[in-house]
């Protein structure tokens, strides 16, 4: 297994060499010139030169991607004259637009969207596996019928809807919580609570009704397989035949949505993040798309990809772990 | 994103706008006392304030927030509700508003004693002067205006750069170019500028001409970490998240008569979403009722906000700095009749339907606003100016009558610019149709609007008719009508060049009389009408909400934005 | 063969039946049986005569479906229709246990070998992980699994089929029970195969004195293992006799017809006779007798009576009894033209 993890290691970093390249290529392919965003109303052809220079756009797109790569391995320096500035390595680029080191904007947008999307995976993945199984025990049955309405109308809403309903209604409203103002756990606990329970929520309610069509069709199929039947035929209890031997042969289909949906959230939930006012990666990329911020916008896109393609990784690992017949060489 | 960012490059809204200038000074007018202490807080959608740094702050807002806070200028306007006495200038960080020698081409200002950065050093004019030399550094310093460099008389290249290239790289032979255009004499700051100006004193209301101490320039990085002249200094700034004033200790009222600094604290929220602002202050609860936001009331409540009595005392529905027009080119389309033609033609209500009805703004009768203050006057385009009545829906008969009078045929097709968004798609549709009626057909010509300046600009790209918004620097028709309709403004997309009309701008522009300059301006504005120049169609307006705990609001005239120095809370 | 009197599985008018969308599925309808200590009931029909149906109702695995069971199922004196699922559950696995038709179906792909059965001993019996291994793999070696220890650490795609009908033969008999229900056991195997698994059936049934209940649709199979035999149509039981009897006397004209299709060599191959026809749907049951539509024989029976009444359960010798309208005197005729039934 671990040659296997190295060679899939290795391909990562070929993968986002490319992926890096190809961000540098699209940008360059956009008819606005981002010198001419910086510039202004009393804009002249000087300042756009000036602003180009500034911004590094004046250089073939080849040096400009090589001075990139350089950065991350040995930092570069920006400014001019006797206003210079370091950009210590790894260094992702400079963002003219925010004003800030694009590496110091990730590690601090990083750990808001990680909070963000690993307390709602796991709200999700509780919520959804649980009724999931509950509904798909109750086949049939009233209860059955109840959480798959639920789950339908929660799959239904719009994450915006859910997020700006429950900010409306909960805060604005009945006051039941404070406005939503991000400091991280270690600053303030309770705080921080405050803040991403609203959103974890938001985010859940999505992927549970999701997660719960998910896990009961999957109990549904392996709680008619054979094998289910031995386990009865053994005298299990029930809840060890659902739990040790339906839901774990289900699992595989889950955890690869798992993997994937975790790793699309950890990109950044755009929308989410808009209306809590979390300042995370999602927040960070789209803002870099409209001002046509190239550093910003190539540094979370490799984020992002990294993320999709690690979680790809350890799926396929997770795989292995379930099911005994795939093997990994 | 930065609200300010797409008001000011117009993307969404296919204006380029430019801003006003001035920071206020309460006194006078503001008449309203308000109480000390308490937290007044801001909310807006930005994820900061565009720019912090003097030299670089550019947006009507961020620029009355610094100066009624952070940073003093040499020159303020008068903090109050009416327009014209808004319009007025008045001393802040000099001893008064300015004295112009040698024609207008030496301009002097005496510092004021006493006023003190937040360490407590002394605000010197050597501080101003090297903080107007910063805007020469066009390769870190970006975003601000570039009066410094087109006034200042420091020899230009034959490519229009300066030769003074900014104190981060200037060598002892350009330093001393700068050296000698702008001088200090103890406490006497002397400008010496390439051409006569009557209004250079309005001019430094900009805040790209507000002191910066060398020895705390960061460059790129002083945007983040601004030094405080004003009554309050930053005591924390998280980009994405908040900024917070506080008192700076080292401010002397004595000094400053024009900001009375109410609250004890300013907190400026980041990056919440628009509706839940609104919904916020509209239901005032708790710190709400001690917001206010600029980003203005979001379309979906405004009828909410103006049906309801309750919000009667809260609200403000006023005009915000900028005019909406279409420039008619006038090498296009060269026969007065032809663009008196177009004028008549358009269905302006339709249009300001498009754009949001009676919330987006009143039918605009010229491109001087009355926001701007006394050189504002009605024109009667409407109502005499083209030879008859032209109701808002357009008149077609006299548009016909009109191409018919001129003896020629119209130019047609004429090639309508525009910047492509959905709205802007059925503004030009609405062109079509009205001017259909009058016998023109209209080509549209949409334009990514990330790019939409950058052609419609070039002359040899430009249609016939261009859509385009303005807003003024400062509280003067000379940055308006010179830079619209004139060869030497920078935003002629009328291509306008008539020696008689170049003339009279000029004669207007050198005026030292301010109450005869402001006629000038008033004809000049009619004949620009007459002349069919540009089809003007909306005064922008905006509307804001405040918390009922806020007292002193209202919309200052030469920013559109709130009186920031004069505002408190219960 | 162990031989005792003492009934350990009684079935009294056992019913089955399935509410679906389409109706009421009559799976099962009025059976009854014994199943005396360390003997072998056959329980023989085609696919969906109800016999495997029969079996899961007796082991509480039809409960929380839409299963209706009702009648009577005593085993060892205990009561099962009815009874608390609780306590049929504490039966399943320890007295009562089954193994099934595809042993790699049923057998769980993530988990090995060893743990499966170690689970099995666990659900019933305290003991250490250890000592449930070491009977795990006692088990392993009973049913003739070489090199035990490495088996219990594979999974079971690691074997082939027999091994793994092997080891669920292991898994079953493991906490020695009274009854064993072999469910097609080896159908789905290769003939060679099959052979080994029914003798080591046979011989564990000798070594541990395990009653069997064997469903099967192969009457090859039941003449090597059977004590009696119960034939199954659409869902009733239409001929109940010790297995000699089914062979020599068989009374009712579906068994002649399985009889007919068992291949046998030192018989003239003409006389393979397929019976015609389809199995009954079991939601519209015929009014009558349940094979009439099938039955070659019926026009012999007078006033169309097989289409209109269904025969009863009628004792013809002792302990044999067939559901057949034909007099004796017809029934013999047949056998004797058709040369039905082994010649002594």
């Amino acid at each position: 297994m671990f040659p296997y993890i190295i060679r899939r290691l290795g391909l990562m970093v070929v993968m986002l060499t490319l992926l890096s390249i190809v961000t540098f290529l699209l940008f360059n392919a956009v008819p606005t010139d981002p010198a001419m965003l910086t510039c202004g109303k009393s804009c002249t052809p000087e300042l756009v030169a000036a602003n180009r220079i500034r911004l590094g756009l004046d250089q073939p797109l080849y040096v400009q991607y090589i001075d990139w790569i350089k950065a991350i391995f040995v930092g570069r320096t920006y400014g001019s004259g006797t206003q210079t500035f370091p950009c210590n390595a790894p260094c992702l680029g400079y963002s003219f637009r925010n004003g800030e080191e694009v590496t110091v904007m990730i590690k601090a947008a990083l750990p808001i969207t990680i909070y963000l999307a690993l307390g709602a995976f796991v709200l999700w993945m509780v919520f959804g596996i649980l009724s999931g199984i509950y509904a798909a025990k109750h086949h049939t049955e009233w209860q059955d019928r109840v959480i798959m309405g639920v789950a339908l109308v929660g799959y239904s809403l719009p994450v915006f809807f859910i997020g700006l309903v429950l900010l409306i209604f909960v805060v604005v409203r009945l006051h039941l919580l404070p406005y939503p103002d991000y400091v991280a756990p270690q600053t303030n606990p309770v705080q921080f609570l405050q803040t991403m329970i609203l959103p974890w929520i938001s985010l859940a309610i999505l992927y549970a009704a999701y997660y719960t069509r998910l896990t009961r069709s999957q109990m549904l199929e392996t709680l008619s397989e054979d094998y289910i039947r031995t386990a009865r035929a053994k005298g299990l209890p029930e809840s060890v035949v659902v739990r040790k031997h339906g839901f774990r042969a289900g699992l595989t289909p889950i955890v690869t949505s798992a993997g994937l949906d975790l790793a699309g959230l950890l990109g950044g939930a755009v929308i989410t993040e808009y209306i809590f006012s979390l300042p995370g990666l999602g927040r960070l990329s789209i803002g870099a798309v409209t001002e046509y911020d190239l550093p910003t916008i190539t540094a979370t896109v490799l984020v992002a990809a990294t993320f999709v393609i690690v979680a790809n990784l350890i799926v396929d690992m997770l795989y292995a772990a379930i099911d005994p017949r795939v093997r990994l060489s | 994103m930065k609200k300010s960012t797409s008001i000011r490059f117009g993307v969404g809204a296919a204006t380029v706008a430019m801003l006003l200038t001035a920071c206020g000074s309460s006194s006078g007018d503001g008449s309203t006392t308000g109480t000390k202490g308490g937290t007044l807080y801001i909310l807006t959608q930005g994820e900061q304030i565009l720019h912090l740094d003097p030299q670089r702050n550019y947006t009507g807002e961020d620029l009355a927030f610094a100066s009624g806070y952070l940073n003093r200028t040499l020159t303020q306007y008068t903090l109050s509700k009416d327009n014209a006495t808004a319009s007025k200038l008045v001393a802040d960080l000099a001893t008064d508003t300015g004295t112009a020698s040698d024609g207008g081409k030496t301009w002097a200002f005496t510092i004021r004693d006493g006023v003190k950065w937040e360490d407590g050093k002394p605000v010197t004019c050597d501080d101003v002067k090297y903080g107007v030399s910063r805007t020469f550094a066009s390769d870190i310093i970006t975003d601000g205006p570039s009066y410094a460099i087109s006034m200042l008389d420091i020899p230009k290249g034959a490519d229009g750069s300066s030769s003074y290239p900014g104190p981060y790289k200037a060598d002892a032979a350009a330093q001393a170019l700068y050296d000698a255009a702008v001088t200090c004499e103890g406490s006497k700051l002397t400008f010496h500028l390439a051409s006569p100006s009557s209004d250079f004193n309005y001019t430094v209301t900009l805040s790209a001409f507000a002191p910066v101490r060398k020895d705390a320039d960061t460059g790129e990085k002083y945007d983040d970490h601004v030094l405080s002249n004003g009554p309050y200094k930053i005591q924390s700034y998280v980009k994405k998240s908040k900024l917070v004033l506080v008192r700076n200790d080292q401010w002397d009222p004595a000094t400053d008569s024009l900001r009375p600094a109410y609250p004890d604290t300013i907190e400026y929220d980041f990056s919440l979403p628009a509706d839940v602002i609104t919904q916020r202050i509209m239901a005032d609860a708790g710190n709400d009722s001690n917001a206010i936001s600029p980003d203005g009331i979001v379309p979906t409540q405004l009828a909410a906000v103006f049906s309801d009595p309750k919000f009667e005392k809260r609200r403000l529905n006023d005009l915000d700095p900028y005019v909406r027009y279409y420039a008619i080119n006038t090498k296009k389309v060269p026969n007065v009749k032809h663009r008196q033609a177009i004028l008549a033609a358009a269905n302006r209500e339709e249009l300001r339907k498009i754009a949001g009805g009676i919330y987006a703004g009143d039918f605009a009768d010229g491109v001087v606003k009355p926001n701007i203050g006394v050189d504002y006057a009605p024109t009667g385009l409407w109502d005499t100016l083209l030879g008859d009545k032209v109701p808002v829906t357009g008149n077609p008969e006299l548009a016909k009558k009109l191409i018919a009078d001129s003896g020629e045929p119209f130019p047609n097709p004429l090639v309508v610019d525009y910047a492509k968004t959905p709205t802007n798609d059925k503004a030009i549709s609405s062109l079509v149709a009205s001017l259909a009626l009058a016998g023109i057909t209209v080509k549209p010509n949409p334009l990514e609007p990330g790019g939409y300046y950058g052609v419609v600009l070039d002359p040899a790209k430009q249609g016939g008719m261009s859509a385009g918004g303005w807003a003024p620097d400062w509280s003067n028709a000379s940055t308006v009508l010179p830079e619209l309709f004139t060869p030497s403004g920078g935003f002629n997309m009328s291509q306008y060049d008539d020696a008689a009309f170049n003339a009279e701008v000029a004669a207007a522009k050198a005026m030292t009389d301010r109450g005869e300059q402001a006629k000038a301006w008033q004809a000049l504005s009619v004949k620009s009408m007459q002349a069919a120049l540009a089809l003007p169609t909306r005064f922008g307006k905006e509307q804001r909400l405040q918390g009922s705990n806020v007292s002193g609001a209202y919309t200052w005239g030469p920013y559109g934005s709130y009186p920031y120095a004069t505002l408190s809370v219960k | 063969m162990t031989q005792t009197n003492e009934v350990l599985l009684s079935v009294r008018n056992l019913s089955v039946s399935f509410t679906t969308e389409d109706g009421e599925v009559n799976a099962v309808s009025n059976v009854s049986y014994d199943v005396r200590r360390g003997q072998t009931l056959a329980i023989v029909g085609e696919s969906g005569s109800g016999k495997s149906v029969s079996s899961l109702a007796i082991m509480g695995l039809l409960s929380g479906k839409s299963a209706h069971v009702s009648g009577e199922v005593e085993f060892d004196g205990q009561q099962l229709v009815g009874a608390d699922p609780e306590d049929v559950r504490k039966l399943r696995g320890s007295r009562i246990a089954m193994i099934f038709q595809d042993p790699l179906s049923a057998l769980h792909p993530y988990y090995k070998i060893g743990d499966q059965l170690i689970e099995a001993v666990q659900v019933h019996n305290k003991v250490s992980d250890a000592d449930a291994r070491k009977r795990a793999a006692e088990m392993l070696d009973r049913v003739g699994i070489p090199s035990v220890e490495q088996r219990l650490d594979e999974y079971p795609h690691q074997l082939s089929g027999g091994m793994r009908q092997r080891v669920m033969i292991a898994m079953a008999l493991i906490n020695d029970p009274e009854l064993l229900i072999a469910d097609e056991p080896t159908t789905a195997l290769d003939v060679t195969v099959q052979a080994q698994i029914l003798d080591l059936l046979r011989d564990l049934q000798k070594e541990f004195g395990t009653a069997i209940v064997l469903i099967t649709h192969d009457l090859g199979v039941v003449a090597d293992l059977a004590d009696d035999v119960m034939v199954m149509y659409g869902g009733s039981a239409v001929e109940q006799a010790p297995v000699r009897e089914i062979f020599y006397q068989p009374q009712m004209p579906y068994t002649w017809g399985l009889l007919a299709s068992i291949p046998q060599v030192h018989v003239d191959s003409t006389r393979l006779d397929p019976i015609p026809g389809n199995p009954p749907s079991l939601i519209n049951m015929p009014t009558g007798c349940v094979f009439a539509p099938r039955c070659t024989y019926k026009n012999q029976v007078p006033n169309n009576l097989c289409a209109t009444t269904k025969p009863d359960l009628e004792t013809t010798s002792s302990g044999h009894s067939a559901r057949c309208h034909l007099t004796a005197a017809q029934r013999d005729a047949i056998r004797l033209e058709k040369n039905i039934g082994r010649s002594n």
